[in-house]
């Protein structure tokens, strides 16, 4: 009970930083940013206090909320181990974020905006972990939506970036119908509103038609296949938040529903979110390959990771790739900021595009810091030794192979465990060869770089202190295996051994992968290939028989068939409007007119003003009445 | 001459001031008003007409009015709403004198329209709510002005025709039992009429020991809801037989009221008057038009076409959610298709107000409670927008779209105000328009009455909705700041601007967080409701 007040606070704490900085606005730029600074700092200490005293227990709010009918709805919260694992996660990553935008955006003038938009994010993030009530869950989830469409059209004059914030939010809505769908089924199917309610029991797990539904909500959340195309758009807001949002935090959402319905959904269900996060997982590893914009390779690679936590099916190998993904993710988009903040300042460059592959190459010598940090961030991701990557790699893997031995799916999973496989290796292979084109070998462009003249502290803190969360001893205290960490401890996550032959084929991977990009150091893409348009040409380029297939695929893209079916919509949209003016109102209206003008006509015929047809017709009047008496 | 004069420039005060006075009588009965009562409160009944029909028996008409949670959201709605029509009202010039007493007769005829509890007086309100529209968008309307107020005027005219028709017909099939045994001397004026009196008078009218003189016929809202009333010779009674069309008398009178509200409401196809009188009106009478007068349809049906008709009302329960849910996407698609930013407007209303008709169409108190809260809401968030829409309009007299570009650069208070009303519209949670359109599809997905199939459609109607609004957005506020004509000057909002912009938007906001303000209104009407009609 004594928690219960730290609780409240801890979700509005948020909201009430939003607020003040919004009245506070005027102030000077720099304090401002010390300000909000301050705040999430307050807000993470807080929510480290709360954890601790929590002590693996978990902390719920039941208030009744409002009565319909004969239904209470009751604003319920509860603060699960995973809800408070990736909370502690969303804190800590968006303070880092917040120190490091007070260098990334010094020159921005509307710096307020930028902070009351992060505060109200986090606001809304940190309802949707710990929602129990469902409504208030779907309400935040819509929330957080409503914050990435703030924060990518941050630079609201430039127009690609507008675009892509209407793209991402109408594909999100897409799936949220989904989710909404979804929710109403989960709750008639268990009869009650919240989510601790939902237990398996007597009416058995959720049926798949409402796993789908509440899937497609994730899916266009964790920008999966098919709805995956809106998050490289998404890039062209504000880095540093691309990093929280757009990386560590929001697009996990859909992992975290996943988390969430784990337990109440059956093995079906589960399954089809392991095959789309399969396809993810491997296809958004290939792009990464061929994108020439730096934060479009992150994008890509955040993607087929989710899909990786996908495959994790929600289970607590998902979450535990979840947090330890958030962090060298941020890491990634925060050391990939500091390289574009510096080649947007370097006089040299200063008319091309600060986030293209092919003016970077050799930035180790003026970015030391960051390299290091880029390549303790790379090495998670690779799932080298010694980083928390590689056991929640092998967690994953475990998690999968334990299921092929006990499941009757189990071709379904070695196929899972398959492209795990091929997925890990082209995983390697993208993020090295990105390592090497930015920071090894020689500048491609010629630039003469200069060295910073001091060093950007705020720019370089987060970088090092994520950096040290990517490191093993958060999870373990051995080097192969996971076990005896805090973390484990603490959150409860199940830890799932894995048998030595995936270590051969990992092993494998690694080599594979620096092999490969070793052997194309020389190749850097000429364009950013977008999934599915125009890219499977340039692929087949590479193979003679390319031929007609190109032709067949490309008409098959998928975002473009997206991009249709929005375009079909307005043009129906045009057809129906054309229809509503002409067919409904031109019937009724003209219908109307023409019986008016008719009877009108009609009955002006019979007053001709002459008293001779007048005398006619009252005879004939008269006589027909008295005809009709006498009959 | 210069009195008079000085009299049209301060009757703007006027007419504020009586609003203000109006405003405050209302806060004081919504401190004063009991919400758990089950029945209306505050009754004022006079006898108006008293007609001996001979054989036929006895018309009475009464003057009769009375406040339950349903009637006050609405008031409180007619009286914030015209409060703000009326502030800001700036933009009319000419013939103030006339405007404002135009308008204050409109008003005076909404509060009627949603007070009363006489059927014939409904109908006497309601149809005295059509001469000051006529001439509000007649005299002071757009280029289209005579065009556009005809069309209003006959569409609400036909819609009253059929009204007409049912109300005549059934008033003559019920008996009134209470006011017979007021005319027999059973009762005194003013004494209670407890459930046993009215079993004894109903069976005795039934049984025919009550002569035909001495039965007497009302519009009394309450004696025309039970079916006992009904004579058993008439057509319109359950038992009668009588068909037309394969369909029997009642279902006749459910669908001839149905359609004169929907009219009203307004439902698709019988819609297409809205968006000539919208784009005609002057922005406070669009306002009042989007903002109040639309509710009228869905009031209506909740205290006529339903009560009076429930079992058909239920049979028919697909029909009106199929119905509904082609409104909204109809609406929306529409909506995504104008060029004209009050004919956007105009079409999200038809749209949002298809929300209304699922929700009804459910016969699920979830449904029904969207569904209200969703005439409140709507009711602030079209009001909104249409002053948002005004705001550019009064700058310019320009509402193409695409005349427009980047204007947050030049506006932002506009902008901030702006975002709100579209995100409150396209049904973000925590804004009222999420929570009325929620529950109406919760209210149609949990329904036995109706097909999942159109809570599914409905629920795409959302997707639109954000597709159309967003679109906008994008186009008029953001992006690089480009003007249709350069010498457009386009200043941020002045100070009644703001305050009548944002204490909407703060209300938006109020209500959906807290939507127990509003649903704690209509709860004891929807159950009580609910459990009769089942």
């Amino acid at each position: 009970m004594g928690l219960t007040p730290l609780f409240i606070g801890l979700l509005l704490f948020p909201w009430i930083s939003a607020m003040l900085i919004a009245i506070i606005s005027n102030i000077p730029k720099s304090l401002i940013a010390t300000f909000s600074i301050l705040l999430s700092l307050v807000q993470f200490i807080g929510l480290a206090y709360f954890v601790f005293q929590s002590n693996g227990n978990q902390a719920s709010i039941h208030i009744d909320w409002f009565t319909l009918g004969d239904t209470v709805f009751r604003a319920s919260f509860e603060a699960s181990s995973s809800a408070q694992l990736v909370a502690l996660l969303v804190a800590l990553v968006a303070f880092f974020v917040q120190i490091f935008s007070s260098s990334y955006l010094k020159d921005e003038a509307n710096l307020a905006r930028y902070y009351l938009y992060l505060h109200l994010f986090a606001a809304a993030m940190f309802g949707l972990l710990f929602a129990d009530q469902i409504w208030i869950f779907y309400a935040s989830w819509e929330m957080v939506g409503a914050c990435s469409y703030l924060l990518i059209s941050f630079w609201y004059q430039k127009n690609v970036s507008i675009q892509a914030a209407k793209k991402a939010f109408l594909l999100n809505r897409f799936g949220d119908i989904g989710l909404l769908i979804g929710l109403i089924g989960l709750s008639i199917h268990f009869n009650t509103m919240e989510f601790s309610g939902m237990q398996i029991g007597s009416v058995g797990p959720a049926p798949i038609a409402i796993g789908i539904a509440l899937l497609a909500g994730a899916i266009g959340k964790s920008a999966q296949f098919p709805l995956m195309s809106w998050l490289p758009d998404a890039m062209e807001g504000p880095t540093p938040a691309s990093a929280l949002i757009h990386a560590a935090t929001m697009v996990a959402a859909g992992v975290y529903l996943g988390i969430k319905i784990y337990p109440i959904t059956g093995e079906d269900t589960h399954l089809f979110m392991a095959a789309f996060g399969a396809i993810s997982l491997v296809s958004g590893a290939v792009f990464a390959l061929f994108q020439n914009d730096i934060k479009k390779a992150l994008a890509y690679s955040t993607i087929s990771q989710l899909g990786l936590m996908w495959m994790g099916m929600g289970s607590d190998a998902s979450l535990l790739h979840l947090v330890v993904h958030g962090i060298f993710k941020a890491g990634l988009f925060l050391s990939a900021g500091s390289v574009i903040h510096y080649l947007h300042h370097q006089k040299s460059s200063h008319h091309l595009d600060a986030q293209s592959l092919n003016q970077m190459g050799g930035l180790r010598k003026v970015l030391p810091w960051t390299a290091l940090g880029y390549g303790v961030f790379a090495a998670g991701l690779m799932g080298l030794p010694f980083t928390n990557g590689f056991y929640s790699k092998e967690n994953l893997a475990g998690f999968l192979w334990e299921n092929a031995q006990n499941s009757p799916f189990y071709p379904i999973y070695w196929t899972l465990l398959a492209c795990l496989g091929v997925g890990m290796f082209l995983s390697n292979w993208y993020i090295s060869r990105q390592f090497y084109l930015i920071f090894l070998g020689k500048n491609r462009a010629q630039l003469d770089l200069e060295k910073p003249e001091k060093q950007d502290i705020a720019q370089h803190v987060p970088v090092l202190f994520l950096a040290l969360f990517s490191l093993f001893f958060w999870t373990s205290t051995q080097v192969l295996h996971a076990e005896d960490s805090w973390l484990l401890h603490w959150f409860q996550i199940k830890i799932i051994d894995v048998p030595g032959f995936w270590l051969v084929i990992t092993v494998c991977g690694w080599v594979m992968g620096i092999t490969l990009t070793w052997l194309s150091r020389h190749w850097v893409p000429s364009k950013n290939y977008q999934f599915w348009p125009a890219f499977w040409p340039s692929i087949f380029q590479f193979i003679p028989w390319k031929a007609r297939w190109t032709n067949i695929i490309d008409s098959l893209l998928l975002d473009r068939f997206l991009i249709c079916l929005a375009q079909l919509q307005v043009v129906t949209g045009h057809i129906i409007a054309w229809i509503d003016q002409s067919l409904v109102d031109g019937i009724l209206v003209g219908f109307s007119t023409r019986m008016s003008q008719f009877s009108g006509q009609l009955l002006s015929k019979w007053q001709s003003g002459k008293v001779q047809q007048y005398w006619i017709l009252v005879f004939l009047t008269f006589g027909l009445f008295l005809l009709y008496i006498w009959m | 001459m210069a009195a008079i004069v000085k009299w049209e420039n301060g009757i703007k005060h006027w007419a504020t001031g009586i609003s203000v006075i109006q405003l405050f009588a209302l806060i004081y009965a919504g401190t004063e008003f009991d919400q758990s009562a089950t029945s209306f409160q505050w009754k004022e009944e006079l006898q108006w007409i008293q007609l001996p029909l001979g054989s036929l028996g006895e018309f009475v008409i009464k003057y009769s009015l009375g406040i339950d949670g349903l009637s006050f959201l609405l008031i409180a709605l007619t009286g914030f709403i015209s409060f703000l029509a009326i502030i800001n009202s700036h933009s009319i010039q000419e013939k103030k004198g006339a405007y404002f007493s135009l308008v204050l007769l409109l008003n005076a005829a909404l509060m009627g329209c949603f007070l009363s509890r006489d059927l014939f007086l409904f109908y006497v309100f309601f149809e005295f709510m059509l001469l000051p529209m006529y001439f509000l968008i007649g005299i002071w309307g757009g280029p289209r002005k005579n065009y556009a107020s005809i069309k209003f005027f006959l569409y609400t005219l036909i819609g009253s025709l059929f009204i007409l028709i049912v109300m005549l017909g059934i008033s003559l099939a019920y008996i009134d039992p209470y006011e017979t045994a007021k005319h027999l001397g059973l009762i005194q004026e003013g004494q209670n009429f407890d459930l046993e009196a009215l079993k004894n008078i109903q069976t005795a009218i039934a049984n025919k020991e009550i002569a035909n003189y001495d039965l007497v016929h009302s519009f009394d809202m309450q004696a025309l809801s039970d079916v006992n009333n009904c004579q058993t010779t008439s057509i319109l009674h359950p038992n009668s037989g009588w068909l037309l069309n394969g369909m029997s008398a009642r279902m006749w009178g459910f669908w001839l009221l149905f359609i004169g509200f929907a009219i009203k409401l307004p439902m698709v196809p019988l819609h297409t008057w809205l968006p000539d009188a919208h784009v005609e009106a002057p922005t406070p009478i669009s306002v009042l038009l989007a903002g109040v007068l639309l509710k009228i349809g869905a009031y209506g049906w909740l205290r006529t076409a339903i009560p009076f008709f429930p079992k058909e009302a239920l049979e028919s329960a697909n029909i009106m959610a199929a119905l509904g849910a082609i409104s909204i996407i109809y609406g929306a698609y529409n909506a995504l298709a104008m060029s004209d930013l009050k004919k956007l407007v105009a079409y999200s209303s038809v749209s949002h107000m298809g929300f209304v008709l699922l929700g009804i169409a459910s016969f699920h108190a979830e449904g029904w409670q969207g569904a209200i809260y969703q005439l409140v809401s709507h009711g602030i968030l079209s009001s909104l927008l249409f002053l948002v829409v005004g705001v550019l309009y009064e700058r310019t007299h320009d509402r193409q779209i695409d005349h427009y570009s980047g204007i947050a650069t030049l506006m932002p208070r506009f902008t901030l105000i702006s975002g709100i009303a579209i995100f409150a519209s396209l049904g973000l949670p925590g804004f009222s328009g999420f929570i009325g359109e929620f529950f109406s599809l919760l209210g149609a997905f949990t329904s036995p009455y109706i097909h999942p199939a159109w809570a599914v459609l409905g629920a795409f109607g959302i997707l639109l909705g954000a597709g159309y609004f967003l679109w906008t957005f994008q186009k008029v506020y953001l992006g690089k700041t480009q003007v249709f004509n350069s010498d457009w000057k386009l200043p941020d909002l002045n100070r009644l601007e703001i305050f009548s912009l944002f204490s909407l938007g703060i209300l938006s906001i109020l209500f959906g967080i807290l939507p127990q303000l509003i649903l704690d209104w209509s709860k004891y009407f929807v159950s009580n409701f609910l459990t009769t009609l089942h």
